[in-house]
């Protein structure tokens, strides 16, 4: 593809003058999905017919002069968010062959827009991972290189991205599941504010935390896609009333007078050094525009990674105990009783890690280990918040690295869950305090893997993130992985 | 943790082990709750009466009639019989 032509902003402008028609663009990418998503692996399921009916749809919007701001943009969906009579998996067995039936509500606003849907996205099962490798259909790989993980949840969202393989993709992030496989594929992803998106149609999993946000090549195409799918929803009670202001508003605006805070332990020991370096030099890019660095620290981040583990699990064993076998998904072959018919098919269906998280949850919820994990967990919340909130008294947003280490190597990690659970430090604190976070490369390591770079803002601020965020990468170049 | 209370914990969980997954489970278990005991280390209790950010449960809906999902749908993907889910059975 024109690598010119790769963002919304360039395709927008390229369907609205008929220098392309949304079929072409769809086909494109169909192709490009053909060649190699055989062994990137970012798609389960790849609507190709639906795509092309939904482009053509789209090329009369545009020709009646009608389009909006996403109609005929090709985009992928991460596969635990709902898509009337298109299979929804959350990458495990227990959904497999599972047909919602009805859109979840970000996908009611997108349809609105005219979006072409490429098909649904790779995950790690259940969104609890950060390596795409739980996912029992495809194990995404890195498009920056093919031996390494490309992150996760949100792995085959940030993969699909990077290899072209679509312009911008839905992801959802409970600890870290955008921002986290955006940093390692090389591209831009944002977890808005809690309560902006409707979860209504997502899966759930840690319901206090779960958000949906976009991932793309820029800031800007990240605001593109965000200005579409905030907003209340009667549906979700959670969603927030707040107007939904234009994401893009901010760009541009000068830096000068701004506050930027960099919490100490955000760069201290466990941080790879050519990542601190990275992100310590972006900083220095912001003074550059006229920003002011605040050093300032952040002492609950070491329990961060406990506190998020204990209160995910215990909203995540409440939130699995739906699947029964009985009203949808997996259910065993044989079983005499109501009971085993339920132990069986939950056995069957899960997999190891969504055992091991129901296990912790009902551990940090049981009598007599309440107080000392769930209860000590959510004192620990509320510290969380409280140091956030001295912290943006005096700054305006706060810069850190988005993952301690770049994309490793499966056999490094992916077996050891508590390595897995401890390199989620950089990312959770900004769920549990319900906090807008994006993710932008700003380098590259020795080996050519991207690093992330963190901004996170005040509640309801993102414009303020998508500003810096865009300011950044105004001065960076990007290195577009080597694709076939 | 010991197997007596990873049995409990599946058994919470509607979860059935083999003894050798019983066995795994249990070393990969310890070395999670080892990690989780961090927080215990830190002195602070819960305050119920600090606000609740995340939520906002200022605005319900009002209490209208919709219309429900058709059955067919509801049933789509489940063993069904006579607009029924179909359960092993449970009276003897």
């Amino acid at each position: 593809m024109d690598s010119s032509l790769k963002t919304i902003r360039a395709q927008r402008e390229a369907l609205d003058t008929k220098k392309v028609s949304a079929r072409e663009l769809a086909e494109e990418y169909i192709a490009n999905i053909k060649k190699r998503d055989g062994e990137i692996k970012s798609y389960i399921t790849v609507t190709e017919e639906l795509a092309l009916a939904q482009a053509d749809a789209a090329q009369k919007i545009i020709d009646s002069g009608e389009s909006k701001p996403l109609t005929g943009i090709p985009m992928a969906i991460k596969d635990n968010i709902c898509t009337e009579g298109v299979r929804t998996t959350c990458a495990s067995k227990i959904l497999e062959n599972f047909v919602p039936p009805y859109n979840a509500t970000v996908m009611e606003r997108l349809n609105g827009q005219g979006i072409v849907m490429l098909g649904k996205t790779s995950m790690d099962e259940f969104a609890m991972g950060g390596s795409t490798q739980t996912s029992a259909f495809a194990k995404t790989k890195n498009p920056y290189n093919t031996d390494c993980v490309p992150g996760g949840s949100s792995g085959g969202s940030a993969a699909a991205v990077a290899a072209e393989l679509c312009t911008a993709s839905l992801g959802s992030d409970t600890g870290g599941s955008i921002r986290q496989p955006a940093a390692f594929c090389g591209v831009t992803g944002i977890k808005p504010t809690y309560s902006r998106v409707s979860r209504f149609g997502l899966v759930a999993f840690a319901s206090s935390f779960d958000q949906i946000g976009p991932i793309a090549h820029s800031a800007y195409d990240c605001a593109a896609v965000l200005n579409h799918i905030c907003g209340f929803d009667p549906h979700d009670g959670t969603s927030a009333r707040n107007e939904v202001p234009d994401f893009t508003a901010k760009i541009g605006a000068p830096l000068k007078g701004m506050k930027l805070a960099l919490p100490k332990e955000f760069f201290a020991e466990g941080i790879d050094d050519e990542i601190r370096k990275s992100v310590l030099a972006a900083a220095d890019v912001y003074k550059s525009l006229g920003a002011e660095l605040v050093e300032c620290s952040m002492p609950s981040l070491k329990y961060a990674v406990p506190a998020y583990y204990l209160i995910s699990s215990a909203e995540a064993a409440s939130n699995l105990s739906r699947y029964d076998g009985i009203k949808y998904g997996h259910r065993t072959a044989e079983a005499d009783s109501y009971e085993e018919l339920i132990k069986k098919s939950r056995s069957e269906g899960f997999g190891d890690e969504v055992k091991r998280r129901i296990l912790l949850g009902n551990y940090a919820l049981s009598s007599g280990y309440y107080d000392a994990y769930y209860g000590k967990a959510m004192a620990l919340r509320q510290v969380i918040r409280s140091e956030y909130d001295s912290i943006f008294e005096k700054c305006d947003a706060i810069v850190t690295p988005t993952t301690p280490a770049v994309a490793y190597r499966p056999e490094e990690q992916v077996s050891d869950p508590v390595k897995m659970y401890q390199a989620d430090i950089c990312t959770v604190t900004v769920n549990i305090a319900g906090l807008p976070a994006i993710s932008t490369p700003c380098g590259y390591n020795k080996d050519g893997m991207p690093i992330g770079l963190s901004i996170i803002g005040k509640r309801f601020d993102e414009q303020t993130v998508i500003q810096l965020a865009d300011a950044f990468e105004q001065t960076f170049a990007p290195v577009a992985p080597k694709l076939n | 943790m010991d197997l007596e209370m990873v049995k409990y914990l599946a058994e919470l969980g509607k979860l059935e082990f083999t003894d050798e997954q019983l066995e795994k489970t249990a070393s990969e278990m310890t070395d999670i709750i080892d990690l989780m005991d961090g927080v215990k280390e830190f002195d602070v209790e819960y305050d119920a009466h600090k606000d609740n950010h995340n939520v906002f449960l200022d605005g319900l809906r009002p209490d209208v009639k919709h219309e429900s999902m058709p059955t067919e749908k509801v049933l789509q993907n489940a063993v069904n019989r006579d607009n029924a889910f179909v359960v092993p059975k449970v009276v003897e």
